[in-house]
């Protein structure tokens, strides 16, 4: 069941990135994450609540986000500024919309925050009782993780 | 304008961000995104557009549609917002001015909010991601309507 929520987004981010840079994307091996996570450089993150709980995090260095901005704007883009930021929000925009849509029309129900830019170096995740999926995408530049932890609601039964 | 300085014959083709008489049709542009408005504006103005406004949020998008009503010719509206979502500020825009041309731009996975503004009275809609050839057709053919 959990691959059914994992597998949208891995997918929208390896279209929508090969569409919005329009460029070649090699997809690595996919493994498993502890707890707790290393954050390379930049990451969006963005929640998921309602019938499922979680996060998707598209992880990578500083100089693949810069030039993942500089490529969306059409200019070279040296540092992280507002720009790169909301350039790189928008690239979360987008892949998650286009994974909520086939999720949506498959009829499940969820809720997505909108995403957070998070930056700085030796910045780890916690994810409390779920192990993270991580798929990395090989650019002609660099590498994006996209890490996808999800689970699906618990019932309280002590109401 | 210094007359005679033009060099004539290189292209005779009139952009589409220009009217009949040679003036920029005038656009808002509401995003907070300031990537998207960005885009939203290299797009236009390569085609000659003016991009008379911006505005960050619904409240925003409002208070510059009533102060600049007569200048502007076309609305790209995002439906996303902080303080006042896009849908909000269209209806409330459409209230001022029943004729106003807005454009509403989605994410994808919101289909429902596109059909709801549709019925609003907005005149058409672009999907993100935003590209060129989609967001020059859909805004020419509202104000060509």
């Amino acid at each position: 069941m959990r691959v059914d929520y994992i597998n949208p987004f891995v997918e929208a981010a390896f279209s929508v990135v090969e569409e919005v840079l329009s460029t070649k994307v090699e997809r690595g091996k996919i493994y498993l994450k502890g707890e707790t996570q290393a954050i390379m450089g930049l990451a969006t993150i963005v929640g998921l609540a309602g019938g499922v709980e979680g996060r998707v995090i598209l992880d990578m260095d500083i100089p693949t986000a810069l030039r993942i901005a500089s490529i969306m704007n059409g200019e070279e883009l040296n540092e992280v500024d507002d720009l790169v930021k909301a350039t790189l929000t928008e690239l979360a925009n987008v892949v998650t919309g286009v994974a909520v849509t086939e999720l949506h029309e498959k009829g499940f129900r969820f809720d997505l925050t909108p995403p957070a830019v998070i930056t700085g170096e030796n910045m780890k995740v916690h994810d409390i009782g779920i192990e993270a999926l991580v798929v990395p995408m090989t650019l002609p530049f660099g590498e994006i993780e996209v890490n996808v932890a999800i689970k699906e609601r618990e019932v309280s039964s002590d109401g | 304008m210094v007359k005679g300085t033009e060099i004539p014959g290189i292209t005779t083709k009139t952009p589409e961000g220009v009217k009949g008489n040679g003036r920029a049709y005038k656009v808002l542009v509401v995003d907070d995104s300031m990537f998207v408005a960005k885009q939203i504006g290299q797009i236009l103005t390569s085609e000659g557009f003016e991009i008379v406004a911006t505005a960050g949020d619904g409240e925003e998008a409002v208070t510059k549609y009533k102060q600049l009503k007569d200048q502007i010719d076309l609305v790209t509206m995002d439906i996303t917002m902080p303080k006042m979502d896009g849908v909000t500020a269209l209806e409330k825009i459409i209230e001022f001015d029943p004729d106003a041309k807005v454009v509403m731009i989605s994410a994808l996975g919101r289909q429902d909010l596109v059909k709801k503004s549709l019925l609003l009275g907005a005149k058409n809609y672009i999907v993100k991601p935003l590209d060129r050839k989609k967001v020059l057709e859909r805004v020419v053919s509202v104000l060509k309507s």
